[in-house]
């Protein structure tokens, strides 16, 4: 196996470690009571439908998912330079503030307190695949 | 509009060619819903609009509008043109005296309300406009309409969200970005050939169109507004080229004209609510040269919202305003157009509706004028002298599209409506208001509408 395939694999599997290992960390989200959440939080500004962008892209297996992925969408230089991959702990530090995680990104938004509603919303999210 | 209606009584022939305009252009004018917003910033109806279609605002409606119409999705070659057409059936308990215009009949009218185009869209990261021009089918005219430039930037103080905006439009109070204030309160859209109560305070429709307001404002943390303003009247040429027509001049308002406005919002996503108070002071001289004696208007207002907003499956919304104006009446009184030289007016509004799944609405509404009486200046709808007028609104609507997911969006939305208007009193009374028999429940009026925008 070459030396770079080798590495993109290796990668790819740390990166699902990385998801899993977020997942069960927040494995206490009810994706149900998330839906909620999305609806009351999040849903004016992004779909969970594959490729269905509004003021913000598309939430559509965003776990695991490196920043800035969606080439149709026009991220602020801040999130496409960030490198960050949307890991649950990445995520879930990301909706708590977002302007402390992403200072001179677009998303208006301040921040979700509950750390009750942010894990059930993150199991929502984690299903939308 | 009505207390432009008693100052023209003065002058019979601009009478007629207001009370017309006022009437048909502008009964109608408070509808307004803008797909090319949907388009600029990707979103759908709903983020904006209660029930998915306008004018109720969001708060994320809210904070659209006080940025300037600017947020876009950050994609270029969105074309800021809308379209929309507003018609409707309507029938009163008994047929009006006259017929509203020369081409509908005195009862059981199917007219094209409105059918309007915007320019509605950001100029660039700090300036956008809404503006609307609109063919008036009961009368066959076409006028400039609802119009508001603004200009805005957010600024970050210490990690607090300050804008700044100043707001350049041509109705008092249509600026404002909460649903209390007469400009886009409930009822949103209205039949324009429905009878109408003879009085109303300045601020409710007086000026409408007629004035070129300039006003600063800021919003600062998404939670205190603050607004400062002043307007002057469009000179009698200009209101002739825009459609509204010369006769329609409402006289020479004074440089001290101010509009305040003070409010506390609070978005809490599954809620929203606002509380403020508002003031508008003018002096209007009829002669419009400044050579005459002034008719003064003082307007002092209270307001408060309060949304449910939960999921979004369920939203309930309640709104509520109270406007007291003191006039003085010096140039109408001198021109026998008043018994006395001072009066007073108050109008209450209440409503609240609930919207099942963005698409179902129902709204009930009640609202209250109550005023000084005056024989002269009330006298051409009511007996007594009183401007009184009470009654409700109830309202019924479906609206399919607006939605993810809905068809053609954000191309196309559509709005099917069933409003029916109960007075308990018209022009001052509740039987033989006019000293003909006429009572006010027969003003009672049945709106059928559709309404679309694309």
């Amino acid at each position: 196996m070459p030396k770079q395939r080798f590495s993109s694999v290796a990668a790819a599997g740390a990166a699902v470690l990385l998801v899993l290992a977020g997942a069960a960390a927040h494995a206490a989200g009810d994706p149900r009571r998330g839906a909620d959440v999305f609806a009351t939080e999040c849903a004016e500004c992004h779909s969970v439908k594959a490729g269905k962008d509004k003021k913000g892209p598309s939430l559509f297996a965003v776990l695991g998912r490196p920043s800035a992925a969606n080439p149709d969408f026009v991220y602020s230089d801040a999130m496409r330079t960030s490198g960050i991959v949307w890991t649950a702990e990445r995520l879930d530090a990301y909706v708590t503030a977002p302007k402390r995680v992403m200072p001179g990104g677009k998303m208006k938004y301040d921040g979700l307190a509950d750390a009750a509603e942010r894990a059930d919303l993150l199991a929502f999210l984690a299903a939308q695949h | 509009m009505k207390t432009l209606l008693h100052r023209i009584r003065i002058h019979r022939t601009r009478l007629a060619a207001l009370f017309t305009l006022l009437a048909l252009g502008l009964a109608a004018g408070d509808a307004a819903a803008v797909p090319s917003f949907a388009r600029q910033t990707g979103q759908d109806c709903v983020a904006c609009h209660i029930g998915a279609y306008g004018p109720q605002l969001t708060p994320y409606g809210i904070r659209f509008k006080l940025g300037a119409y600017t947020d876009s999705d950050g994609k270029d070659g969105k074309v800021p043109l809308s379209a929309m057409l507003l018609g409707g059936f309507t029938h009163t308990a008994k047929g009006q005296a006259e017929a509203p215009t020369d081409r509908t009949g005195t009862n059981n009218n199917l007219v094209l309300d409105q059918a309007s185009l915007f320019v509605a869209g950001r100029a660039n990261d700090y300036i956008g406009a809404f503006l609307q021009s609109t063919y008036t089918g009961a009368d066959n005219t076409f006028a400039l309409d609802n119009a508001d430039v603004r200009m805005a930037r957010t600024l970050d103080y210490g990690g607090t969200d300050v804008t700044v905006g100043l707001s350049v439009h041509n109705t008092p109070g249509m600026q404002d970005p909460f649903n209390t204030l007469p400009a886009w309160r409930f009822p949103y859209v209205s039949s324009s050939v429905a009878p109408e109560p003879v009085a109303a305070p300045l601020f409710d429709g007086g000026l409408e169109q007629h004035v070129t307001g300039l006003s600063a404002y800021t919003f600062i943390n998404d939670s205190v507004y603050a607004e400062l303003g002043t307007y002057r009247a469009l000179p009698a040429g200009a209101l002739d080229t825009l459609g509204l027509g010369r006769d329609s001049y409402p006289g020479k308002l004074d440089r001290s004209t101010a509009y305040w406005r003070l409010a506390y919002f609070q978005d809490l996503k599954k809620s929203a609510f606002s509380a403020g108070v508002f003031g508008f002071d003018t002096g209007i001289d009829p002669s419009g040269d400044g050579s005459g004696l002034s008719d003064g208007y003082r307007d002092l207002g209270i307001d408060a919202h309060y949304q449910f907003l939960g999921t979004r499956e369920h939203i309930a919304t309640v709104n509520a305003s109270y406007i007291r104006e003191h006039q003085s009446r010096d140039a109408t009184f001198a021109a026998g157009g008043a018994d006395n030289r001072s009066g007073q007016l108050n109008e209450f509004n209440l409503n609240a509706s609930y919207t099942y799944d963005q698409t179902w609405g129902f709204t009930a509404g009640r609202f209250m004028i109550q005023g000084s009486r005056d024989a002269t200046l009330y006298g051409d709808g009511s007996a007594s002298g009183s401007p009184d007028s009470a009654g409700y609104v109830l309202q019924a609507d479906w609206t399919p599209w607006g939605k993810e997911g809905s068809w053609n969006s954000p191309w196309a939305n559509l709005r099917v409506g069933l409003q029916y208007t109960m007075y308990d009193r018209f022009n001052g009374a509740r039987h033989n208001y006019d000293g003909n028999g006429s009572d006010a429940s027969d003003n009672d009026t049945l709106y059928l509408f559709l309404w679309t925008s694309f």
